[in-house]
């Protein structure tokens, strides 16, 4: 979870004109609560239910981040936004685990070991480059190519969105059941929306994210189809 | 935008999707797209035509009587580098204008519980 590394980034950049927000995409206030309060963060701390940054801004998964200039312009549409430094090699399945989950868990964390980590180090440098330097950053970029880096919205992306909405309406108004129809039609509308997949499984599997009767595919088995070397775009910068 | 009725009054219209229904059409930045007078009864906008125009999905769900208006299909999602209109809520459910930080250079970092 980076919300300590956007604390402390902020406590660095603020003075020099940056402000963070932090923004969960959580369908469940309470499933963000905890991590929230316990974060210390002074900057605002917001909480997506709807997943309106996908629809309207195009963000597909998380971390991702995008930059905003004084004035209100993009200047970098959303992008992986990886600012923690992982060691995923040792990743161990819990002992004691019955022998399905033991296996599944275990197939699980080889799959997270193939999902690509991009370095930290120069996503920061960059960023402290755009806070000290502005549009003659070399990180800064025009409107147009704003424009051009921005996911693509073929019909079926704003499909997605568009049952997304209808599913999430529905499971704040208590239609937790009729919910589910809309947010399995967002998923085969854009399957590489991670956040609509793996926000509503997470309500039905709670941790694993595993195969249920309620969806098509599962944490495990999409992530097989989809590649994990495809799980993050690569940031460009 | 969800809907109950597939009419809606111009101002909600514009303030939910941010398209404005103007002599010249229906427009959006510099951007207009002609929209036939009468679609509508009473002064109300049709949205299936509305979605039909500006390429618009319109989903339905039969069991509550409810539409979703979808954004507008294209190329990109963003059609200008402008910042579109983002209110959310903070945990106790007080909305947070992401405008009101003009003035500042901002980092939005989209992250998740799950």
């Amino acid at each position: 979870m980076a919300l300590p590394v956007w604390r402390q980034l902020r406590t660095e950049l603020k003075p020099q004109g940056l402000e963070i927000v932090t923004v969960a995409l959580d369908l469940e206030v309470d499933a963000a609560r905890s991590w929230i309060e316990r974060s210390g963060a002074e900057h605002p701390q917001l909480v997506d239910t709807a997943h309106k940054l996908d629809e309207l801004l195009g963000v597909v998964n998380v971390p991702s981040a995008l930059w905003v200039d004084e004035n209100g312009i993009i200047v970098r549409p959303p992008h992986t936004a990886a600012v923690e430094r992982y060691d995923f090699s040792k990743l161990k399945a819990p002992e004691g685990l019955p022998d399905d989950l033991d296996a599944h868990i275990r197939d699980m964390l080889e799959q997270v070991k193939r999902i690509p980590r991009f370095d930290a180090d120069h996503y920061v440098e960059a960023l402290r480059d755009w806070v000290v330097h502005g549009a003659a950053s070399e990180y800064a970029l025009s409107p147009d190519e704003v424009v051009r880096r921005s996911a693509p919205r073929p019909p079926a992306v704003a499909g997605a969105a568009a049952e997304f909405e209808l599913g999430q309406f529905l499971h704040h108004a208590g239609h937790v059941d009729d919910a589910r129809a809309h947010f399995r039609a967002a998923h085969r509308l854009q399957p590489d929306n991670w956040t609509y997949k793996r926000n509503a499984w997470e309500l039905v599997s709670p941790g694993i994210q595993g195969p249920t009767a309620f969806y098509d595919g599962d944490w495990l088995s999409d992530i097989k189809a989809a590649g994990p070397e495809h799980y993050y775009a690569r940031p460009d910068f | 935008m969800i809907l109950d009725r597939l009419e809606v009054t111009p101002e909600e219209l514009e303030r939910q999707t941010g398209w404005e229904l103007k002599p010249e059409g229906l427009c959006k930045d510099d951007r207009c797209v002609p929209f036939p007078d009468g679609s509508g009864t009473d002064g109300l906008v049709d949205v299936t035509v509305v979605a039909e125009r500006l390429g618009m999905p319109l989903v339905h769900d039969d069991r509550h009587g409810l539409w979703a208006l979808g954004p507008e299909a294209g190329d990109r999602v963003l059609t200008s580098a402008q910042l579109p209109p983002i209110v959310l809520a903070d945990v106790d459910g007080r909305p947070f204008d992401l405008a009101s930080l003009r003035g500042e250079k901002v980092l939005i970092a989209a992250w998740a519980s799950w």
